[in-house]
């Protein structure tokens, strides 16, 4: 099993060999093509530039290898397969690539293997190590990795960390799962400070929010806003939304997860 | 009780499908990739002359190749990021419309997808997807006939791959139980069930349930519906209303009132009333003979 610390070292060093790799090899064309005309063409010029030419598709190929790998962990993880899917991050993580994208990709599959494992602090460290590389347009899985560091910090109990990850978020475009995710985790975040007005605050655009979520998540969030709804007095909101909650999911296995929401379905 | 079904149908008619189906096309090779292996086919020339030429001519030749290698590799780059480029500004209005269907703003998605459509697509798949979601904004304004010939027409026209064709299939199967032809949707039912070969969706549940229901089979239905809610449950979230109230229905129709106002209660619990009538007219008695659960006036 591959750490966290030791997973972005790898990264690093493998982002900055790739750079240099393909300098390198694009510097050394580059001089081929222009000492031609110079030196006057030339048996070794073109052995030299068939030898580069082969080294390119060989490392490319290793390089596509790679991005192949990093289709399916994404399927095993949802799956539960979790020692398949770290086998083919790992590859992915440890393999040659000169796809920046692919190996970011693969890290940010390492943190939410992580979180899937309940390994909040690996994951958080992960995500972080994640953000703090150039990400240029890779901005799904910036607002991804925020999205999951953020519940790391909550289930690590790190309230203050938490918030900073949310007001980060707040600065950026959100797509539809996004906002949904972040509806999701942010009302976890604030019931543990218990700013329970706040969580009732546009109540009814959030309702319709959860509707569009997976049933598990939809029935956290309405039991969270219902636990909001008795703290601030609106009784027809803790009802109806304590219902569908019940009607959506395990109400044990939520009440296990978040003990605090006893109170609303006893 | 009566119940009104809110009209949010555009006021002209809009969505021109035949049109649609047989104007839009995926884009031809760019002319920029023709003019790449134009230049590439002068400078093997050039090449060819250098090597060939005087001994006056053959460096100025050189040099010329040398600036023609690095020109053709740059309308290379330029003309793949270009490519690219084109490609993620496809798939952001794509994924634009798929958003609005979500939060159900239809007339904003019709005029999206309709623009989408209009012009050549950079590729088979994203045409596809654009006109899936033109079928499910047909669905939501009631053309039914109109959802089916654009399933249809991807089915037997357009590369599709496994999990594509069963999801189309089974949004055809529901648009043919809405528009009545009941022979049709069961056959495609028995279809779908030969295809999923025992991995039977929360959807596709959902549809067996429905033509259970419509073709009055009230006792299957009950069968089930206990043994598929908690799928339809885990893979559709709220649409789980939709089992709920055909649920009610096939109790109603065995008499059984008790339970089908207990059912029709979940079922409006999780989905408006007026919604899960737009959705299953034929529910309209039920509507009638039982109160919908009652939701905070801002819900509702």
């Amino acid at each position: 099993m591959i750490s966290a610390e030791n997973a972005i070292r790898v990264l690093r060093r493998d982002l900055t060999v790739a750079s240099a790799v393909k300098f390198a090899l694009s510097g050394a064309a580059v001089i081929c093509l222009l000492c031609g005309p110079l030196i006057g063409e030339g048996l070794p010029l073109i052995i030299a530039l068939v030898v580069i030419a082969g080294i390119w598709l060989v490392l490319n190929y290793r390089s596509m290898r790679s991005s192949v790998m990093a289709v399916d962990p994404p399927r095993l993880i949802a799956q539960g397969q979790f020692d398949q899917a770290e086998e083919q991050i790992e590859q992915v993580i440890r393999g040659f690539s000169f796809y920046r994208t692919v190996k970011l990709t693969g890290l940010h599959q390492l943190a939410i293997l992580r979180h899937a494992q309940r390994q909040w602090g690996e994951s958080a460290t992960l995500c972080r190590g994640l953000l703090r590389q150039r990400l240029g347009t890779l901005d799904r899985m910036a607002q991804s990795s925020r999205l999951i560091l953020i519940d790391n910090l909550l289930e690590l109990d790190d309230v203050y960390g938490a918030y900073a990850a949310i007001l980060d978020l707040y600065t950026q475009r959100l797509s539809l799962q996004e906002a949904m995710d972040l509806l999701a985790v942010q009302l976890d975040y604030e019931s543990r400070i218990q700013a329970w007005g706040a969580m009732m605050h546009h109540v009814a655009g959030k309702v319709q929010l959860c509707e569009l979520m997976p049933a598990p998540a939809a029935a956290r969030a309405q039991a969270m806003l219902a636990l909001a709804a008795r703290h601030t007095g609106q009784l027809d909101w803790v009802d109806w939304l304590a219902k569908r909650a019940t009607l959506l999911g395990d109400i044990d296995a939520l009440v296990t997860d978040r003990p605090a929401l006893k109170e609303v379905f006893s | 009780m009566s119940l009104t079904i809110p009209d949010d149908s555009p006021a002209e008619p809009f969505l021109d499908v035949p049109s649609m189906l047989h104007g839009s096309a995926v884009a031809r090779r760019a002319p920029v990739n023709r003019l790449v292996l134009l230049l590439a086919g002068v400078l093997i020339a050039f090449m060819i002359i250098g090597s060939k030429g005087s001994s006056h001519l053959r460096q100025p030749l050189q040099w010329l190749t040398l600036l023609g290698v690095v020109g053709v590799l740059g309308a290379g780059a330029w003309a793949s990021t270009a490519a690219v480029h084109r490609r993620r500004r496809e798939q952001q209005a794509l994924d634009d419309v798929e958003e609005l269907i979500q939060l159900r703003q239809w007339e904003p998605a019709a005029q999206r997808v309709e623009a989408l459509l209009g012009v050549p697509s950079t590729s088979p798949r994203f045409r596809a997807q654009a006109l899936l979601e033109l079928a499910a904004i047909l669905m939501r304004y009631e053309r039914f006939e109109d959802a089916i010939a654009v399933h249809t027409h991807l089915l037997e026209n357009e590369p599709l791959d496994d999990a594509s064709s069963y999801v189309i299939r089974m949004s055809r199967a529901m648009a043919m139980l809405r528009e009545d032809h009941l022979l049709d949707a069961d056959r495609a039912i028995a279809d779908l069930k030969r295809r999923s070969a025992g991995n039977v969706s929360g959807l596709q549940a959902l549809i067996e349930l429905y033509r259970d229901v419509k073709t009055g089979h009230a006792a299957e239905a009950l069968e089930l519906i206990d043994e598929r809610l908690p799928l339809i449950r885990k893979q559709m979230g709220h649409r789980v209303a939709d089992a709920h109230a055909l649920h009610a229905r096939a109790l109603d129709m065995l008499d059984r009132k008790e339970e089908a106002a207990a059912a029709f209660e979940r079922a409006t619990l999780l989905a408006p009333a007026g919604e899960l009538l737009r959705r299953y007219p034929d529910l309209r008695p039920m509507f009638d003979r039982y109160t919908p659960a009652p939701a905070p006036a801002e819900a509702a």
